[in-house]
């Protein structure tokens, strides 16, 4: 029996779907067209928060007679993401960017020098940590958009049931660690591969006198005493006052640890206080903030900065200035901390003022942390090297080395060496560093 | 048949119009049939030869993500076989791949013989099987890390329960020989369908003449099974193993979602390290050396197995 459709037919009808398709997919002609501003950004850990982003872009959009395009993805999909843009030069108009991440793309980004005067100037100036994570030698890559603080999260039932008050300092945390693990609540940091467990190292170090480079971003600082009294403080936690489950956290893993009611103490931002309340958790009454624990050389607390930044292949620079201007106009600032449950943090010191801070006591010395506040890294800017040794979780991997028994001398000698190593990079930067 | 132009003309027929002649010129065979496969080439160039070619380049210059970086030759070699987490990376992935391929070699074949036999519900049975393979990795590994989670682990809740292993069970995901067998585990459970059912297509191949011969000449069923299945099964095997290799080989989600590469770097293997510098950290040249070492490993590993199959 002879088939109803030829193989010239074939071939007939489906360039004719193939031409279709290619026309119908392809670009509306430009009258027809609404000039449109992309952003690129990762999902917020409140959903809420980027619920109120897309309804401000909706109101700009309006405003500005234009479209605007919000698309958040996973945060892990944001390095990919960016490097292929960057690599293909096109794409978002607007990214979001944090850590290393405007000195990594240093010459790709739009200096945003004049936007960072004009708000620091209306609203009370940038917080000192602003200039660490997004002032390169070549200018202001990016404009610090929030920032995550992370305190110290504790069970308030449980420290009153061991008579104890909330650590302030890294010691005292030692001390009352010992006490609650006895009493069935041991305290967590994660000693494993995540973000968490960098953070949290960091603060540490600090507060001790530690560095992990000095200012100069390019001489190792690790191999030091104070190094070393750090990892003995962290094998008597991890011994006495923490259960071996540490070493195998993910950045999820201290907060359901807070959660399940066994844990007492974390360092972490206040995920698990706002996931409770969300929930409806009872035990969202228990859990309250303090500010990070200090140490003999003062308080000093690691942070992620989330900035924004603005490729330079964007055909919308002055388009994408106006949007982040709206975003921090007072009204908007505003909204946007009450979106996040006053999980967005404000670099700019007036909005540090808003009244969320003070409707909730667990809120109320969220704002005091900026003063202590640092990007990964300091006093070296967040380089390339940085970016390397946070990735490669080297620091965490020094404590876990010396828990599972190297002596901490080899194990800072090994982190020195990776350091070393991470430092060979040849990423070349606009300015003078 | 397409008739030429010039013997139109010579005849003092009408000239063909332009359309009829692309037509003509279009339907010679050369032209059609190399056109047939433009597009199959233009898609391993463009997305096998291509990247692959980048890759060499990334991994022979220093290039970050921001910066195109400059020839070094040689020097991201060096360095990253001067890191003492590249060398364990290597370890690492040949323990990893060394142990999943023969478990899911053994039980693969086992598991085919399972499903061989007659029994009620087996074409269910048979699609179920299936599932691990078919869901996607990083949903299934999801799942499996929650139940090696540190607190609430439902492989130490149930061996406590059943009274197999002491409370408070193994730490899966902090200790270094339990995450590798961890991920070892999770990397045998997703491949084995894979395995049985390759190996169930050619135990069904497999003629029963051979095996009422074998019982006639007094063989048990291990004789029969050494005898006549294994060597008869030794193709499929060979070409199961080698895919399997590669996979297990160059295996990301598993580890990505299970471990990122903890405790201390003991579960990296060379795909989730490459990613590690290369992409989060932004190297992308020592990221490209780290993944193309795989590639010679491979080559060689795909070079000895077709060499024995062919043999064979």
């Amino acid at each position: 029996m002879r088939s109803a459709i030829t193989r010239r037919r074939f071939l007939k009808t489906s360039t004719a779907v193939l031409a279709g398709t290619s026309v119908s997919l392809g670009r509306a002609p430009a009258f027809a067209q609404k000039r449109e501003l992309t952003f690129l950004t990762s999902n917020h850990f409140v959903p809420a928060s980027d619920d109120e982003l897309r309804r401000q872009a909706e109101i700009f959009a309006k405003q500005a007679g234009v479209t605007v395009r919000v698309d958040t993805i996973a945060f892990p999909q944001l390095f990919a993401k960016r490097a292929a843009q960057v690599a293909s030069q096109s794409g978002h108009d607007l990214i979001i960017t944090g850590a290393a991440d405007p000195f990594l793309y240093e010459q790709h980004l739009v200096d945003m020098g004049d936007l960072v005067d004009y708000l620091g100037g209306r609203y009370g100036g940038w917080y000192a940590f602003a200039k660490d994570t997004c002032q390169t030698a070549s200018g202001w890559r990016a404009v610090p958009w929030y920032w995550v603080a992370f305190p110290g999260c504790y069970n308030e039932v449980h420290f009153k049931k061991a008579g104890l008050q909330p650590p302030k300092s890294w010691d005292e945390l030692l001390k009352a660690g010992k006490i609650l693990k006895k009493q069935g609540n041991p305290v967590g940091i994660p000693i494993s591969h995540c973000t968490d467990a960098n953070i949290s190292f960091w603060s540490i170090l600090w507060c001790n006198g530690g560095k992990v480079l000095e200012a100069d971003g390019t001489t190792p600082a690790i191999n030091s005493d104070k190094a070393a009294q750090v990892i003995e403080w962290y094998k008597e936690l991890y011994r006495d006052a923490m259960e071996p489950e540490v070493l195998s956290w993910d950045n999820a893993s201290n907060n359901r640890f807070l959660l399940s009611g066994k844990g007492s103490w974390i360092h972490n931002a206040i995920s698990p206080y706002v996931a409770a309340v969300v929930k409806k958790m009872p035990i969202a009454d228990e859990i309250n903030h303090h500010n990070s624990p200090g140490g003999p050389a003062g308080i000093h607390s690691s942070t992620g900065v989330n900035s924004l930044a603005i490729w330079k292949f964007s055909k919308n620079v002055a388009l994408a200035k106006d949007f982040i201007k709206f975003l921090f106009q007072k009204e908007n600032y505003n909204s946007f901390i009450v979106g996040g449950s006053a999980f967005n943090q404000p670099p700019l010191k007036h909005f540090a003022e808003h009244p969320i801070w003070a409707s909730n006591p667990k809120y109320a010395m969220l704002p005091k942390e900026a003063e202590y506040v640092h990007e990964q890294g300091w006093p070296a800017k967040p380089n390339a090297a940085v970016q390397l040794i946070i990735v490669n979780f080297v620091l965490p991997d020094i404590v876990a080395k010396a828990i599972n028994g190297m002596p901490t001398k080899r194990a800072l000698a090994w982190g020195e060496d990776q350091i070393k190593l991470a430092l060979q990079g040849k990423l070349k930067t606009e300015g003078k560093s | 048949m397409a008739v030429s132009q010039r013997a139109l003309e010579a005849t003092g027929l009408p000239r063909l119009g332009r359309l009829a002649r692309v037509r003509e010129w279009w339907e010679q065979e050369h032209v059609f049939g190399y056109s047939l496969i433009v597009p199959a080439l233009a898609l391993i160039l463009g997305l096998v030869a291509y990247p692959f070619g980048m890759a060499i380049y990334f991994s022979l210059s220093d290039y970050w993500v921001g910066s195109p970086g400059q020839f070094i030759g040689l020097q991201n070699f060096r360095d990253i076989l001067g890191n003492e987490i590249f060398r364990q990376t290597v370890y690492n992935s040949f323990v990893f791949s060394l142990i999943a391929v023969v478990l899911k070699t053994v039980l693969g074949v086992w598991l085919a013989m399972l499903l061989f036999r007659n029994f009620k519900f087996k074409r269910l049975i048979r699609g179920a099987v299936l599932l691990p393979w078919v869901i996607p990795t990083a949903l299934s590994v999801l799942a499996w890390g929650w139940m090696f989670d540190s607190l609430y682990s439902v492989v130490n809740w149930t061996g406590i329960h059943l009274g197999l292993i002491s409370p408070p069970g193994p730490n899966w995901l902090g200790m270094t020989s339990y995450a590798m067998t961890a991920v070892i585990a999770v990397n045998v459970w997703r491949g084995l369908p894979f395995f049985a059912i390759i190996v169930l297509a050619g135990l069904v191949s497999i003629p029963r003449e051979y095996y009422e011969a074998a019982e006639v000449d007094g063989a048990n069923s291990w004789g029969r099974f050494r005898h006549v299945t294994l060597p008869l099964l030794k193709p499929v095997l060979a070409v199961v193993v080698l895919f399997s290799t590669i996979f297990t080989f160059s295996d990301f989600n598993i580890v990505q979602v299970l471990t990122r590469g903890g405790p201390v770097n003991t579960t990296h293997l060379f795909a989730t390290l490459a990613y590690q510098i290369g992409l989060t950290g932004g190297n992308l040249g020592q990221g490209a050396a780290v993944s193309l070492f795989l590639f010679p490993m491979l080559a060689a590993i795909v070079f000895l197995q077709l060499r024995y199959i062919r043999r064979d």
